[in-house]
């Protein structure tokens, strides 16, 4: 068994290996949002996990953030979503910088990217970080989002102000909502 | 993404069609070495989009709800259920929302009966998280993180313990290997969950084991501590319930495990528990075994007992095949054998004719 796991686990880590190189190499943009769809997927798994992490796919990720295709966005967010959970990434994530980008996802047209912005903002949560996670203009953004039809939208907003902040921080942010300190965080730009 | 706001009370509000209850197209372009076994279309799976809660549509008009909540707890505790009556459905159809207990119990539900036919229908089965409460969706995330913890952890032990073990059969050769594999052993023996053992003990009579090998038994049950999920994070055997394994302990995964844990805490020397032996072979050495016992009683089972007329016709043999199972199936065979020879082998045939069924 410990055989066969780790010729499957030096199998697997290849095929993802090709999956990366297919994405850098392939011009074809459907090719692509396959692939990022793939390796995202994979990212769910736990086992898959360490391989994706050395072949540097929490970056890939990162950079799709910044796309035009909007599935690009989608696929790479829901990526980071997956990866965000286990520590390791998270803490590679914090050190590329991610917050910022991920915090952009949040004015997404579509709702699965937003969602995962969402999730992944909290699982980003650690004693250094949380001061810049628990920004004002993230806060004012989940209190809007808290109001939202959405349902799913609602009870993670609702569960990020509850769990990742605390009263005063909800408070302040309520004061300045209503004054003159209105941030444009999650509200997203006009359709053309 | 915000539904169109009708200024109507919560129950009175149709239930919204979202994008992902819809049935998104098969991807067909993908290259041969990123094909599955299943045609699937182009999606990412985040624990967003999962949930305790299914919407099954298709299900066909013709009263078939006990069933349909039968089939799913097939995969796991039902907590709720109830017919979506509002949500538009095809003709003749109707939409089902079931809340299983567990996610896992979700997940296998949704990969087996998804694209199913049932009583004429083809079932399609998505996850619908926008139903859970905001606890449900707190939970969910919770426990998702920790299995993550809790495995990441693991996958990385078990490298680092495959690593060791490599170095040190490179250094000192087998015994040290055999050494560290025993002592990983003892580890996870501690790490077993005990306190369901007796329950589950008592009510179900144990299966033997599956054949195995000794080996990488350490290896394996370390591996058992942590996740009994699969590679995408499901479980097949949607009764396990790897987060809390107090809550009705399920007895296939579990008492095999606990009988193997207890199998081992009898055999102290840690001897090769079971030597895998094909059934094949077993039933050859039963039978050469058989053939001599034959002969011995041809030739001295006479001289014991009654004076000797004749030759004398070898008892219907008294077979023990030294397992319960194996003599059932041995019984079974005769008895049907017996059956068939004491049919008349001449009879009328009266052909039947099946009444036509009208639909």
């Amino acid at each position: 068994m410990s055989k066969k796991d780790s010729s499957y686990g030096s199998d697997r880590f290849e095929y993802l290996q090709t999956l990366v190189t297919e994405f850098q190499d392939t011009d074809s943009e459907e090719a692509k949002e396959q692939v990022l769809a793939n390796l995202a997927n994979f990212a769910y798994d736990p086992k898959n996990i360490l391989y994706l992490r050395e072949l540097q796919v929490t970056d890939l990720f990162l950079d799709m953030l910044t796309e035009e295709n909007e599935n690009f966005v989608e696929f790479g967010m829901g990526g980071l979503c997956n990866l965000s959970m286990d520590p390791q990434c998270r803490d590679l994530i914090l050190q590329i910088g991610g917050i910022s980008l991920i915090t952009n996802c949040l004015s997404s047209q579509r709702e699965e990217t937003v969602l995962s912005a969402v999730t992944t903002l909290m699982n980003l949560i650690t004693p250094s970080s949380r001061a810049d996670i628990t920004d004002p203009a993230i806060l004012q953004c989940m209190m809007r989002f808290s109001l939202s039809e959405s349902p799913r939208l609602r009870n993670l907003a609702a569960i990020f102000l509850q769990d990742c902040c605390t009263e005063e921080q909800v408070a302040r942010a309520e004061e300045q909502m209503q004054g003159q300190h209105q941030t444009a965080v999650g509200i997203p730009l006009p359709k053309d | 993404m915000a539904a169109p706001n009708n200024n109507k009370p919560d129950c009175w509000r149709v239930p919204e069609v979202y994008k992902h209850h819809e049935q998104q197209k098969v991807c067909i372009s993908r290259p041969k070495y990123r094909e599955g076994r299943k045609a699937k279309s182009v999606k990412v799976y985040t624990i967003n989009l999962e949930s305790q809660y299914v919407m099954i549509q298709g299900v066909p008009a013709i009263g078939v709800m006990a069933e349909l909540i039968q089939l799913c707890a097939l995969y796991g505790a039902v907590e709720e259920y109830r017919p979506l009556d509002e949500y538009p459905a095809e003709e003749f159809t109707e939409v089902y929302l079931v809340k299983f207990q567990k996610l896992t119990s979700a997940r296998a539900a949704k990969r087996q009966m998804d694209e199913k036919s049932f009583y004429g229908g083809v079932l399609h089965v998505c996850y619908v998280p926008e139903y859970e409460t905001v606890e449900d969706t707190r939970l969910k995330l919770q426990d998702r993180r920790r299995y993550i913890m809790r495995a990441t952890r693991n996958i990385a032990k078990e490298r680092e313990h495959r690593e060791e073990t490599k170095k040190e059969f490179l250094h000192s050769g087998t015994a040290a290997t055999l050494e560290t594999v025993t002592t990983a052993h003892d580890e996870s023996l501690d790490d077993q969950p005990k306190e369901s053992f007796n329950s589950s003990n008592s009510c179900f009579p144990l299966l033997p084991l599956p054949p195995q090998e000794y080996h990488y038994q350490g290896l394996k049950n370390q591996h058992r501590t942590a996740p009994t999920e699969d590679k995408m994070g499901t479980l097949h055997n949607a009764y396990t319930d790897t987060e809390q394994p107090r809550q009705s302990p399920s007895w296939s995964q579990a008492s095999s495990d606990q009988y193997r844990s207890k199998e081992c805490k009898l055999i102290p020397t840690r001897a090769p528990a079971v030597r895998f032996v094909p059934r094949t072979t077993q039933l050859e050495i039963r039978k050469r075994k058989i053939d001599e016992d034959e002969e011995q009683s041809l030739m001295d089972g006479t001289e014991k007992n009654q004076p000797f007329i004749g030759p004398k016709l070898p008892e219907p043999l008294k077979l023990d095949m030294e397992d319960e199972s194996l003599n059932t199936t041995v019984n079974l065979i005769r008895n049907t054998m017996r059956q068939v020879e004491s049919v008349p082998e001449l009879k009328p045939v009266t052909k039947k004719i099946k009444p036509r069924r009208r639909i």
